[in-house]
């Protein structure tokens, strides 16, 4: 509150419109997921079930396998890791962002 | 949902909120298209959504009003969200996610109103949505970039060896993603209204001395649901997002 002149709000009105431009043309790559809480709780909903959905989708296609080719049970059972080993493959991917060294802290 | 026991309990089921009721019937060629209280409530969910916004961008204010500035925001939020997760490729899917978000947080929200019920709460709807996003994204993919589009499944710098394996563990991790896509919101939105119901008739059970222990529970629980409803439809947005980008930017 002194007599300094400041940036005049015009200039600062330009600066934040062009920052925003900037951020309209960006692309997914260099912006990655956004931050805040509220997507940390989201990934903590997303990966459990993305867990689970593994070991079903798999199961579920070795037993459909195993009725179409009467190989039971042992479509089920190789599905049934194969299903558990893409579970875990999507659980890497949705956290794998996390741990990039520009992603936002903690 | 409910058994035929559970009509006896005159609707004290925790689980007899997710029952499907029959109010109009039709039948269309032999094809069961029946008004059911789940139509009603998506009726009331996309009438609600039009209103929102229509009533909201009425003005079209420079400075917005409260209403207006809702609309704007939420506008703002599903275009960010498509911004950050999908570039500028995916701005013309805009409509579509900006469909979906809204219309899964009306029904989730609309759910909350006591005696409403929860139109996300029966998988089928939800999977019904899943499976839109998920046909939808392989057409995307597969009209822009045809059989490249199968690279997607074909993890780069693997050992020839290892190759037939990763390919059909890439492929199911692919067909997962309907699945866990629709149960995570039917699931939460199943568990969180039994847990409120339950809790509900813990308050009545113990009556006025010991009610006000789970009454407290429950107001604490819908807030949490209320929290949940807006987190799921997010989930769903931006999950939807993320697929698309996998379709159209061809990388995981």
């Amino acid at each position: 509150m002194t007599g300094v002149r400041g940036p005049s709000p015009l200039d600062d009105l330009n600066r934040r419109l062009a920052a925003i431009r900037e951020r309209r043309r960006d692309d997914a790559s260099e912006t990655g997921p956004d931050d805040t809480a509220k997507s940390a709780m989201g990934y903590a909903l997303r990966i459990g079930v993305e867990l689970v959905a593994g070991l079903v989708v798999g199961g579920g296609m070795g037993w459909l396998l195993d009725m179409w080719l009467g190989t039971s049970p042992f479509l089920l059972i190789l599905f049934f890791f194969l299903g558990a080993a893409a579970g875990m493959l999507n659980v890497w991917r949705a956290t794998r962002t996390m741990n990039l060294p520009d992603a936002p802290g903690d | 949902m409910a058994t035929e026991a559970d009509h006896g309990a005159g609707g004290h089921s925790p689980l007899a909120q997710f029952e499907i009721k029959r109010l109009v019937d039709i039948n269309v060629g032999g094809v069961d298209a029946s008004i059911t209280n789940s139509t009603v409530w998506m009726l009331i969910a996309i009438a609600a959504i039009t209103l929102f916004m229509v009533i909201g961008m009425r003005r079209g204010a420079l400075v917005p009003g409260r209403w207006q500035s809702m609309a704007e925001m939420s506008y703002e939020f599903v275009a960010g969200m498509l911004r950050d997760n999908v570039g500028t490729a995916g701005r013309r899917y805009f409509p579509f996610i900006f469909t979906l978000f809204m219309f899964v947080l009306f029904c989730n929200l609309l759910g909350m109103i006591p005696y409403s019920f929860t139109v996300t709460s029966h998988i089928i709807v939800t999977f019904a949505l899943a499976a839109v996003v998920f046909i939808g994204v392989t057409i995307i993919g597969f009209a822009r970039h045809g059989a490249h589009f199968l690279k997607l499944f074909v993890p780069s710098g693997v050992p020839i060896f290892l190759l037939p394996l990763l390919i059909v563990i890439e492929l199911i991790s692919y067909l997962i993603r309907p699945v866990s896509l629709s149960v995570r919101l039917f699931a939460n939105m199943l568990a969180g209204h039994t847990m409120l119901k339950v809790f509900g008739g813990f308050v009545v059970a113990l009556g006025i001395i010991g009610g006000w222990a789970p009454l407290a529970f429950v107001v604490a629980l819908t807030g949490l649901e209320i929290l949940i409803a807006f987190l799921q439809a997010y989930v769903f947005a931006v999950l939807t997002c993320i697929y698309l980008n996998d379709a159209i930017n061809l990388h995981h």
